[in-house]
């Protein structure tokens, strides 16, 4: 068991990583915070996601001259994959900071608990 | 059947019931809960305090919730994961053909070294198509919601960006110092690593990403009203759509005339596919600066 989590050390960082910004978007009140969990909810599946493509002692995919031999180098989809995660994620953390610079022109807080209070009140 | 006619009866009751019969013969049978009729509607504070107690119930439980949720998921997750193959291992799954082709095919296919470079502009360039697709829907979506326009909070706008002129007159002196020593370089960098993907680790995305960072540099150091000098915001939409049009043309060329093993003279197809790309993220990094910085471009 020991072992297996040593081995495995990446991917069960990754997993408490994973948690840490679960809990950090579902408790902070702060709408930033929240989005700073997500974040390192991302961050979390990018290592583990680049993790697997690691082979032990072998050297990063740009082949050489005359060393053409798929056994020398680690494995490039995994790389190519989170290049497509990352940029997503760019994408979303830039459209919600600015919806949530928006919310706060509207309401003037971004407390998830006075903004639900003023809109309900609104509402009204 | 002794049954029958008590089912007889069960069934026509229920169809009355259906049908609307608000007082079914049985009550104990199908009122569900029996609940006196408001003899009153709650007054406005009333009604008031009934919410917030609501809302506090919520709040209270919550965390608690939420703690359980993320504590479950994680327990979930732990599980999985450790059955998952071990980590760098050669006999992996992963590690299957498709790997293997890319590295030992990659250079002839493509003419590019870095297997990764290949992978994402020739053998999966259309999944970075889409990605530069999703990098311009970003920045347009946030000038949407951010840019700011005559009508928006009219008198503000005057006199903040007179705040601005004079915060720029007044800049920083190390910010200013630095920004103009290292700008040249980030440039220059910047360049040697969009030129050089298909050789050494780099290519579009991060080139374009330093570029990026260096306008940042620049324009926060001597003020976006210098970058607007050679960048305003019809040259930016320009090359920001320029960007995607010409990958988008390059890359239906590039499959076109047959994707793997081209001509000698269309090898620098690549490279510029690579600028094309380049040119997209650089855009895409500085606006958002830009815009979450001023709201204008």
């Amino acid at each position: 068991m020991l072992e297996t989590i040593l081995q495995d050390r990446f991917a069960v960082t990754a997993v408490i990583l994973f948690g840490i910004g679960f809990m950090n978007l579902m408790l902070q009140q702060d709408l930033l915070k929240k989005v700073v969990g997500f974040n390192i909810m991302d961050s979390a599946v990018f290592l583990l996601l680049a993790s697997l493509g690691y082979i032990e002692g072998h050297t990063a995919p740009i082949v050489e001259e005359g060393a053409v031999n798929a056994s020398l180098y680690i494995n490039p989809i995994p790389s190519g994959l989170v290049l497509t995660g990352i940029v997503v994620s760019v994408s979303i953390t830039a459209f919600s900071l600015a919806l949530i610079q928006r919310i706060y022109r509207r309401y003037g807080t971004i407390q998830l608990r006075e903004l639900l209070e003023k809109a309900k009140k609104e509402e009204d | 059947m002794s049954n029958g006619p008590e089912k007889q009866d069960w069934r026509t009751r229920l169809v009355s019931w259906v049908d609307g019969d608000r007082e079914p013969k049985d009550q104990s049978l199908f009122v569900m809960e029996q609940r006196h009729r408001r003899r009153f509607l709650p007054t406005e504070e009333e009604h008031e305090r009934r919410e917030k107690t609501r809302l506090h119930r919520f709040f209270n439980w919550y965390p608690v919730a939420a703690v359980f949720i993320a504590l479950t998921l994680v327990t979930v997750l732990l599980g999985t994961v450790l059955q998952m193959p071990l980590f760098g291992q050669e006999s992996n799954p992963i590690n299957n053909e498709v790997a293997e082709h890319y590295l030992e095919h990659g250079e002839e296919d493509t003419g590019s070294s870095n297997a990764v470079t290949a992978m994402i502009l020739s053998y999966r360039g259309f999944d970075t198509l889409g990605e530069s697709c999703v990098l311009f829907l970003a920045v347009t979506s946030v000038m949407m919601l951010l840019l700011k326009d005559g009508e928006d909070e009219d008198g503000k706008l005057a006199r903040r960006s007179a705040r601005e002129a004079d915060q720029e007159e007044h800049g920083d002196i190390i910010l200013k110092r630095t920004a103009w020593v290292l700008t040249p370089f980030i440039f220059l960098f910047a360049i040697y690593v969009l030129l050089n993907g298909e050789t050494s680790p780099g290519g579009g995305f991060s080139g374009g990403t330093i570029l990026g960072a260096g306008l940042i540099l620049f324009s926060s150091a001597f003020g976006q009203r210098n970058v607007r000098v050679i960048m305003d915001r019809k040259t930016y939409s320009f090359i920001r759509t320029f960007g995607l049009m010409l990958y988008a043309l390059l890359y239906g060329a590039y499959i076109f005339f047959g994707a793997n093993g081209l001509p000698n003279y269309l090898a620098g197809m690549a490279l510029l596919i690579d600028l094309a790309v380049g040119l997209v993220v650089a855009c895409t990094i500085y606006g958002f600066y830009a815009l979450f910085s001023t709201g204008e471009i």
